[in-house]
């Protein structure tokens, strides 16, 4: 079996309308080594004025929280690693 | 090992409390939610997010802004046996709909001696600290808790939230449901350390009348509710650094209020602080002193409480950041007692 | 129907023009450092504000037919009505900054600013503004006087109890009232049939025994000119009026607001429909020239730069003066848990 691992990106999450191209991760809902399933909200994020849920698109366990709790984030950039299972 | 895990998954306050009324409404149909913005807006403090797309509108109402008529009308609604969910936007706008609540809502069951049932929840949005005003940032818990009839509660984290809304809506009576908008861990009013838990996935009723101690210590206990339990928690942190441990103890419910707790901790600990975020005169820290010195006055050594004093609370910052009792207050009047 | 005339609408242009380049203003000095993480409780300008871009109309065309000492309550979303009313805007911008030197000396804030000099006042509770007003009608009645009051409401307000109360009582007392229902077709996110089974609010007056009128036109000069009907009404004694007129919302409900359950295409719709630009068309078809125009217009501007600029520049409140000025007698203090031995809060 191998340790396939997926990133969740945030341009994948992006509101289509959103004119900024900056965001803030207001809160984490899992830790590194938490289970998820597919469909879990990981986390949100701040895109203007509005809540983004963060989620899983896979079953697997969180690898690693690329930023951190009030971190600003550009489009495009990373927010967490999934081990797939 | 998936399993403990699972547990540890935590949410804000207000996906804890939308859970638990999602639940509700999936279990029963005739559970429903009333509100002003609560259908696609999700609530202005989050308190429904989500809802609408899974239970429609005729579940998920916008209603106009008619308080005394929404309100009343989950009056009757539920004395027809219905469970709905009625919501103050700002608990600040009970003024509009204040019949319906403490004449009929809170006294229907009185008045007809048991005969009639009223199994609704009046939720609202409580709290300061974001300087809206004096019109917008009460908690006005003791208002609630005065009046006779109804049962009031107010959660201090998602944990508490979620099993406290089950209860809510399962209670045959009236429930008072008071989330502080600093809590609910909305982007645009972030929330302190504290509120976000663990919350587990199945559903789970947390009785009322169980105040819950969330800090044990020896030496002083601090009673208190909503944000300031999170205050508490943290002035506890500092005082601990200077060898002072208090023990915090979160009512949880005004109304049943959970004497015994409060008073077996003082029994313990000899020494009382009470704090609250509600006008101070003939209020919550009035209560609970009156209780454990009624109960005993010998227990106590040190008493002292904080609360908002008796004036509107003002705008500007400066203003409104004396008014409110605050972190610093609290170690304050720890060290004033002298330990 | 009254014919305006031009000194009239230049009056009401400046009106316009400094209310829109006042939220304009205040919208970036809100936003100031609150990017991109939007936290309400930061940021130079405390707590909730409510912008009213798009209603200068409303506020211009109604107050041009009052004076000081008319009455005038308005909702939480005001400065437009307060700028026509000739509030003191730069006591009115330093409230809405907290600061001591503000109509509230940093109490109320941007939803209860009072100027009792202009008869103004404003509240946040929907509707609660018309009882009040009720009121000044009552006391002008018992006086004698020829002084009007009016109440400015939204569309969402006409649901409430104290709004139809309000009718009711103007009415069967006779009263100089004017009711004023600004619909801008949004309560916060609900669309006005959603809440309400009228499309047109001024019908409310039918229950209640007094004229009611729409002026479906977000247009300055319309509204004056059905203006003057009620408040004329008013000042002769002739009893109390409804008038809905048609606004749009061009800045959300809030700052913060995302407005993601409105659809763009009515964001568009009503951003296209700007007042401003057509009492500029009235103006240059009554013969004004582009110069006068945009010197009405860069005065207005001036004016809110200084006021702002004023604004910062004061002082904020010390914290011991939240104990003062819960009752008129400086005398009498706070009743209740003033709690003196409490660490003093120092500045934000």
């Amino acid at each position: 079996m191998s340790n396939q691992e997926t990133v969740i990106s945030s341009e994948s999450l992006w509101p289509e309308d959103a004119a900024e191209d900056e965001a803030v991760i207001t809160n984490w809902f899992v830790s590194e080594g938490s289970a998820v399933d597919r469909g879990t909200t990981l986390g949100e994020m701040q895109v203007e004025k509005v809540s983004v849920d963060i989620v899983a698109n896979t079953q697997g366990e969180v690898d690693e929280i690329m930023i951190d709790e009030g971190g600003e984030l550009s489009r495009g950039d990373p927010l967490a690693r999934l081990m797939i299972e | 090992m998936s399993q403990q895990k699972a547990a540890e998954r935590q949410l804000t306050m207000s996906r804890a409390m939308v859970s638990a009324i999602a639940h509700e409404m999936r279990e029963d149909e005739e559970v429903f939610y009333m509100g002003e913005d609560v259908a696609d807006y999700g609530g202005i403090f989050d308190s429904t997010d989500g809802l609408l797309d899974e239970f429609g509108r005729d579940r998920i109402m916008d209603i106009p802004i008619s308080e005394t008529a929404y309100v009343g009308a989950a009056v009757g609604a539920a004395m027809e046996g219905m469970r709905p969910i009625a919501e103050l936007m700002f608990v600040d706008f009970f003024g509009v709909g204040m019949d319906q609540i403490y004449n009929f809502m809170a006294k229907n069951t009185y008045m007809s001696g048991g005969n009639v049932s009223v199994p609704m929840v009046l939720t609202a949005g409580v709290g300061g600290t974001y300087n809206d005003a004096a019109q917008h940032s009460q908690t006005l818990y003791a208002t609630f808790s005065h009046l006779p009839g109804m049962k009031v509660v107010v959660p201090s984290t998602a944990y508490d939230a979620k099993g406290l809304m089950h209860n809510a809506i399962r209670d045959d009576d009236p429930v008072v449901y008071l989330f502080h908008k600093r809590l609910m861990g909305i982007g645009w009013l972030p929330a302190p350390e504290g509120p976000k838990t663990p919350v587990p996935k199945e559903d789970y009723a947390l009785p009322f009348g169980e105040a819950d101690i969330k800090r044990n210590g020896e030496d002083v206990t601090i009673v208190t509710l909503g944000l300031h339990v999170h205050h508490a928690l943290e002035a506890a942190s500092q005082l601990s650094d200077d060898g002072t441990e208090a023990e915090v103890v979160d009512l949880r419910t005004l109304v049943p209020l959970d004497e015994e707790t409060v008073i077996s901790s003082v029994k313990k600990t000899g020494n009382l602080l009470v704090v609250d975020e509600d006008y101070q005169s003939y209020g919550v820290t009035s209560e609970v002193i009156s209780r454990v010195v009624e109960h005993d006055s010998d227990i106590v050594n040190n008493v002292d409480r904080l609360a908002i004093p008796d004036v509107p609370i003002p705008f500007a910052r400066s203003m409104e950041n004396e008014v409110l009792p605050d972190v610093d207050d609290i170690v304050a009047s720890v060290r004033g007692m002298n330990l | 129907m009254v014919v305006v005339g031009v000194t009239q609408i230049k009056e009401m242009y400046s009106n316009m023009v400094t209310a829109r380049h006042y939220e304009e203003r205040l919208r970036e000095e809100y936003l100031e450092g609150n990017q991109p993480s939007f936290d309400i409780s930061a940021g130079p300008i405390p707590g909730e504000l409510h912008l009213a871009a798009g209603h200068e109309a409303s506020g211009a065309g109604i107050c041009q037919h009052l004076d000081n000492d008319d009455t005038v309550t308005a909702p939480h979303r005001p400065h437009h009505i307060a700028i026509a009313k000739d509030i003191d805007l730069k006591r009115m911008t330093a409230e809405i900054f907290g600061r001591k030197t503000g109509l509230s000396k940093g109490k109320g804030g941007h939803m209860h600013l009072y100027d009792p000099e202009v008869g103004f006042a404003c509240s946040g509770i929907i509707a609660e503004g018309c009882p009040p007003a009720v009121g000044a009608g009552l006391a002008a009645k018992k006086r004698g006087s020829d002084n009007v009051a009016v109440a400015f409401i939204g569309e969402g307000a006409i649901n409430q109890g104290a709004f139809l109360e309000s009718l009711n009582f103007a009415s069967v007392q006779n009263l100089p009232v004017v009711f004023v229902i600004e619909d801008n077709d949004w309560a916060i996110s609900m669309p006005k049939g959603r809440v309400t089974d009228v499309s047109d609010g001024s019908e409310r007056a039918n229950g209640f025994d007094l004229p009611g009128y729409r002026v479906d036109k977000d247009d300055a000069i319309e509204i004056y000119q059905a203006a003057s009907d009620a408040i004329g009404r008013a000042r002769d004694r002739s009893g109390p009026s409804l008038l809905e007129v048609q606004v749009h919302r061009r800045m959300g409900h809030f700052m913060g607001d995302a407005e993601g359950y409105r659809p763009d295409d009515d964001i568009e719709q009503a951003n296209a429909r700007d007042s401003i630009t057509r009492i500029e068309n009235d103006l240059e078809s009554q013969g004004v020239a582009s110069d006068d125009i945009e010197q009405i217009r860069s005065k207005a501007q001036n004016r809110v730069e200084e006021a702002i600029e004023w604004a910062k520049s004061q002082p904020k409140p010390d914290p011991e003066e939240a104990y003062t000025d819960m009752f008129s007698n400086p005398e009498e203090g706070v009743t209740g848990g003033k709690n003196t031995d409490n660490v003093v809060r120092g500045d934000d």
